[in-house]
């Protein structure tokens, strides 16, 4: 250990205020005398701040960890008795049924729109335009004319896979198309997001595969499913702007 | 034309708490959305990229048995950020091997003498960070970048404040080192 070594080994207490009052000032006195401790005093101060500023960047992880832990939730999730009141399973079927009528309108394609999907004020009868193997039970089998009711009731459950991903490759492909309209920065969030997304339905259908009957791993799947339609319809929605 | 940011999520992030804390999984995953990046940062720093994705998933599987014992008396971000370092330092430990760790190893200055090549001096400082010696690396992270003290340090690690200052030191020695390509 050389002499600068014995001066050097305490600039890191001088710095956080953990020496004593006398080898304070006996460091400061060296310092004052030795520009080699004073510029490893700098290097060392430049040390802490970086580290400081280090604290605010976090970065999130590369891949989507979060169905590894919903998969461990899940498990730990099972053993507990969950009862409800009528009145809440009431509630819960109104919603579920409030929500599922939400996602197939919003997943009928309708001939007008670029995207595949249905604009709100697409009129109930244009279903059957979009789907001509379908019957028209409100007009030929009951003689009522067409409503929202209907045609929810007609096309049952909406994210089946070739429907959903006709509604995905459509907008893919809008977006594709639009995509010189957007800034780089907006284009790099939507393609980081997608890619995040996409790793979450990749991941979710592995788990799903091992573990078929995970109520949770399902709805995780839908969910993951949802974003990414949402993402690519926010994002076509943007081409379309001026 | 840009997309706007997650604030919707982060503006629920109380009711997001106690929901998970009453068993909404949905709601816990919102949770885990908000505050994964700064975990995983922690457990990337102060135990390495090969083990930040299995202790992060550990940290949260941890956080959501232990949501019911959050009364809010600090910020969740808090107490979250507490529990991460117990998990940490559990996984630290099972390896037993932290006393050797611990060990004043003055050949380890010699380990990162590579001086910064890429341009991004936030990738090259995380790299330092990657370096560094596992025992001198965990006492930097926490003293240094998350603001512990040497005495929290010390019962947190079974260590006295002694081994954590002179840890610290080495490693502050060693990433100038690195900083300045000598």
């Amino acid at each position: 250990m050389t002499m600068h070594d014995e001066w050097t080994d305490k600039l890191s207490d001088y710095l956080d205020d953990e020496l004593q009052d006398s080898e304070r000032a006996a460091v400061e006195a060296h310092l004052r005398g030795c520009p080699a401790c004073s510029a490893v005093l700098n290097d060392l101060q430049r040390v802490i701040a970086r580290a400081q500023a280090a604290a605010g960047a976090v970065h999130p992880p590369q891949n989507d960890l979060w169905v590894g832990v919903a998969g461990r939730i899940d498990r730990i999730r099972q053993p507990r008795r969950v009862s409800f009141t009528v009145a809440q399973l009431a509630a819960a079927a109104v919603l579920i049924a409030a929500v599922s009528g939400g996602l197939v309108w919003q997943l009928v394609p309708s001939p007008g729109s670029p995207n595949g999907l249905r604009n709100e004020t697409t009129a109930p009868g244009e279903v059957a335009q979009a789907f001509p193997g379908l019957p028209e039970r409100g007009t030929r089998e009951g003689g009522r004319s067409a409503g929202a009711g209907d045609a929810i009731g007609i096309l049952g459950v909406s994210l089946a896979d070739d429907q959903y991903d006709a509604a995905v490759a459509d907008l893919e492909q809008a977006l594709k198309q639009g995509r010189g309209k957007l800034d780089t920065a907006t284009i790099a969030i939507v393609e980081q997001n997608l890619q995040t997304i996409d790793q979450a339905i990749a991941q979710a259908r592995e788990a799903l595969a091992a573990d078929p009957a995970n109520s949770y791993l399902s709805g995780h799947l839908v969910e993951a499913r949802r974003r990414k339609l949402d993402l690519l319809r926010r994002a076509t929605a943007l081409t379309d702007m001026d | 034309m840009t997309l706007s940011g997650d604030t919707a999520i982060r503006g629920g992030m109380n009711d997001d708490v106690a929901l998970a804390a009453a068993g909404d999984a949905f709601a816990f995953e919102r949770v885990y959305r908000t505050h994964v990046a700064r975990i995983h940062s922690l457990t990337r720093r102060m135990l390495g990229n090969h083990e930040a994705d299995e202790v992060t998933q550990d940290i949260f599987v941890r956080t959501w048995q232990k949501l019911g014992q959050f009364r809010g008396d600090s910020a969740f971000s808090t107490w979250l950020h507490r529990l991460a370092v117990n998990v940490v330092i559990e996984r630290r430990r099972s390896f037993a091997i932290q006393r050797e760790r611990m060990a004043d190893d003055p050949s380890a200055l010699d380990l990162v003498t590579v001086a910064p090549a890429r341009a991004d001096l936030i990738v090259d400082f995380e790299h330092a960070i990657e370096q560094l010696p596992p025992g001198a690396r965990e006492i930097f992270v926490l003293h240094d970048v998350e603001g512990y003290k040497h005495r929290e340090i010390a019962v947190l690690l079974d260590i006295t404040s002694g081994t954590s200052k002179r840890q610290l030191h080495r490693a502050r020695m060693l990433m100038r080192k690195h900083l300045s390509g000598l």
